[in-house]
């Protein structure tokens, strides 16, 4: 089978598991249901990834460009499966396979849940290999809707409401980017990425105007999904209150495949050479300063949070302004470095989800300052080996980048690709000491003398399932952390990169000493924020109205930041 | 020039009803009409160019098509706009069943003091 239809398989096989999803939701005898069940994500979930370790050898060598179906040029859809894809495809599958054993576990089970995991996962898979605008669209209308659904399975109001702002802002955000689409096509005359490119350059004052306005909305509508600053108000409210397994990836995996989507159409762009990339250059500048504001914003509203689930969604906003930093330097290796906190995030914000929200549910307790030793609750659930404590203290090291696991790589390789002394480095610096002082806070729930039970507590099990998802996820976290000097050379080599995204002095006595400084750093602010005068600050900034308004006053003002640095330039 | 004014005029009415209008089924039309608006402006767009029909083979190489594309992109939004609208719809009658409202100011103050 030649490569290509082995990539467009790796679109197909969820689709095809979605038709055994189906039936089994016809079905009333369980056993038959489970087993269909277990067909869909086989076909769907895991058998994808042993076709990705089949391309392996042939995404080594260069990249698999095609159109869909073999049509010609002027009539097929163009498809590019790259280096990149290969490892966002990677992340999304085994992500999306971890969490789907969890749910065998934790629920939602059923046909309909198993049909929306596996039409998402699909989308997800479309949007690593798009070449060409419109599909780009299509994928994230379709990764949206099966997403809204997903939210919503929560069965809650609040699940409906939030999924109902998300979807709002959503599909209102994706008109204007098919308006930057028919902007584009109707100066160049072409949808794919290459032939866009190849139009503006033969226009003979480079479309200045409209094709700015364009890109605007297309970078715009893009960046909802990925949920940076100031587009990010809806994923707090629609993954708190989303079942933990859809928040485990809807709020850790799920947000990087559009950027590096969009990233691939930027960085076609910013590689035409002459005006076309004189034309995205103010973007990529724009874009690295919101993704330094947007992990500074991200980590304050974490801090004044005192919902578990609340608390680890605005930190996903915050690593993404992280990957933001390194994904604008538009440089391979700034993709290369993106990419290694991405994959290492979506691990270790997929891990606390799982183990917090265990957590969460043996005590019935969401209250970050109320709820104390859930480990307690843990054993009576049916922890007694403490897996679900251990996996979270290895997610939270993790996260807040302390050595050897894999966000102290992560963060690292994000640092070194921005370089010393520029205000950025600085100021994610500091994010970092918020970051660690928050997990220390949201830490606390698991030890100390236990909270009174709330009411369902006594009802919750933690069964096998659930004890291997996070085991399974929590192994990748210490790995990557070790072995992070060959695992980026390896991202490296595949994105291109001319040198290791990660620094080789990684466990150097420097690195580490600013660890520990940081590490003091953030038990101060700690202190502080537990004290009465932080306690007061963090309800107010807890307090700030959110709602429709709000989102669309996002949305609105990110179309004008772009347009503005058009302006500017 | 006309058409595209009232395209315009079509769509920042839809933009205004999604964030003017407290009812939600008005903020699901309002954004059937924002949809609706961008398809137009496909449809009116593309269908001004070329005069033949676009049935491509190799013998009519150089023929001056009518573009069939943008025509073609507009099934596939129906079919999402579509979609969306049932979505939404759904979500919006479980919210009506629970809290018998659909003002979204009053819903989103009952579910923050649930």
């Amino acid at each position: 089978m030649s490569s290509h239809n082995l990539v467009v398989l790796l679109v197909l096989l969820p689709l095809f598991g979605v038709v055994f999803a189906l039936i089994s939701n016809r079905t009333n005898r369980p056993r038959v249901k489970t087993v269909l069940e277990w067909l869909a994500a086989g076909i769907g979930l895991f058998c994808p990834l042993i076709i990705l370790w089949a391309l392996l050898p042939v995404v080594r060598e260069g990249s698999i460009a095609y159109t869909v179906g073999n049509q010609p040029q002027v009539l097929g859809i163009a498809q590019r499966f790259d280096g990149l894809s290969w490892l966002v495809d990677l992340m999304g599958f085994s992500s999306l396979a971890v969490v789907w054993i969890y749910t065998r576990g934790a629920g939602p089970r059923g046909g309909l849940f198993t049909t929306l995991f596996l039409i998402q996962t699909s989308a997800m898979a479309a949007m690593g290999s798009c070449a060409d605008l419109f599909n780009l669209f299509v994928c994230f209308e379709v990764l949206g809707i099966a997403n809204y659904a997903l939210v919503a399975l929560a069965e809650k109001p609040r699940a409906f409401f939030a999924a109902f702002n998300y979807l709002a802002i959503s599909s209102a955000s994706l008109t204007f980017f098919l308006l930057g689409v028919f902007g584009l096509y109707r100066l160049t005359g072409s949808l794919s990425y290459q032939g866009i490119v190849r139009g503006l350059a033969a226009l003979p004052d480079g479309g200045t105007f409209q094709a700015q306005l364009s890109l605007a909305c297309i970078v715009a509508a893009s960046l909802v999904r990925v949920a940076l600053m100031p587009l990010a108000g809806w994923l707090p409210d629609a993954h708190g209150s989303a079942p933990h397994a859809v928040t485990a990836v809807g709020c850790g995996m799920l947000l990087k495949p559009p950027l590096f989507a969009l990233g691939r159409f930027l960085t076609e762009l910013s590689s035409g050479g002459g005006r076309v990339s004189a034309l995205v250059a103010p973007l990529w500048n724009v874009l690295g300063i919101l993704g330094v504001l947007t992990a500074l914003g991200g980590v304050i509203c974490a801090l004044s949070q005192s919902d578990v689930k609340r608390l680890l969604a605005y930190h996903s906003i915050s690593q993404v302004g992280y990957i933001v930093c390194a994904w604008a330097l538009a440089s391979p290796l700034g993709m290369a470095a993106a990419f290694l906190h991405a994959f290492s995030h979506a691990i270790f914000k997929g891990l606390l989800f799982l183990s917090a929200g265990t957590a969460a549910d043996a005590g019935n307790n969401r209250d970050v300052y109320a709820y104390r030793g859930a480990r307690k609750f843990l054993a009576q659930a049916g922890d007694r080996q403490g897996i679900t404590t251990i996996c979270f203290c290895i997610a939270a090291l993790s996260i807040a980048a302390l050595p050897p696991f894999s966000g102290f790589a992560g963060k690292h390789g994000i640092l070194h690709s921005l370089e010393h002394g520029r205000w950025q480095y600085t100021v994610l610096s500091l994010v970092g000491i918020g970051t660690m002082a928050s997990m220390i806070k949201l830490g606390r729930i698991f030890f100390g003398t236990p909270s009174p039970a709330g009411t369902d507590a006594a009802a919750y099990r933690i069964n096998g399932p659930i004890k291997l998802s996070m085991v399974l996820w929590a192994i990748p976290c210490v790995l990557f952390g070790i072995f992070a000097i060959p695992l980026g050379r390896f991202v490296g080599a595949l994105t291109g990169a001319e040198h290791n995204p990660v620094p080789e002095d990684l466990f150097s006595a420097s690195s580490l000493g600013k660890t520990g400084l940081y590490l003091l750093g953030a038990i101060v602010l700690y202190r502080l924020l537990m004290g009465r005068w932080g306690k007061d600050l963090s309800h107010r900034i807890l307090d700030l109205p959110k709602g429709f308004y709000g989102l669309m006053a996002g949305f609105v003002l990110a179309l004008c930041i772009f347009c503005a640095a058009f302006l500017a330039k | 020039m006309i058409e595209r004014i009232l395209l315009l005029l079509l769509f920042l009415a839809g933009f205004y009803g999604l964030i003017a209008r407290r009812n939600l089924i008005k903020k699901v039309y309002a954004l059937s009409i924002m949809n609706m608006a961008v398809l137009l402006l496909f449809i009116v767009e593309g269908g001004g160019l070329g005069s033949q029909m676009p049935i491509v083979d190799s013998a009519g190489e150089g023929q001056h098509y009518v573009d069939p594309l943008p025509q073609a992109l507009m099934l596939t939004a129906i079919v999402v706009g579509v979609c969306i609208s049932i979505v939404a719809l759904t979500l919006i009658y479980r919210l009506y069943r629970v809290h018998k409202t659909l003002d979204c100011e009053e819903l989103r103050e009952r579910i923050h003091h649930e």
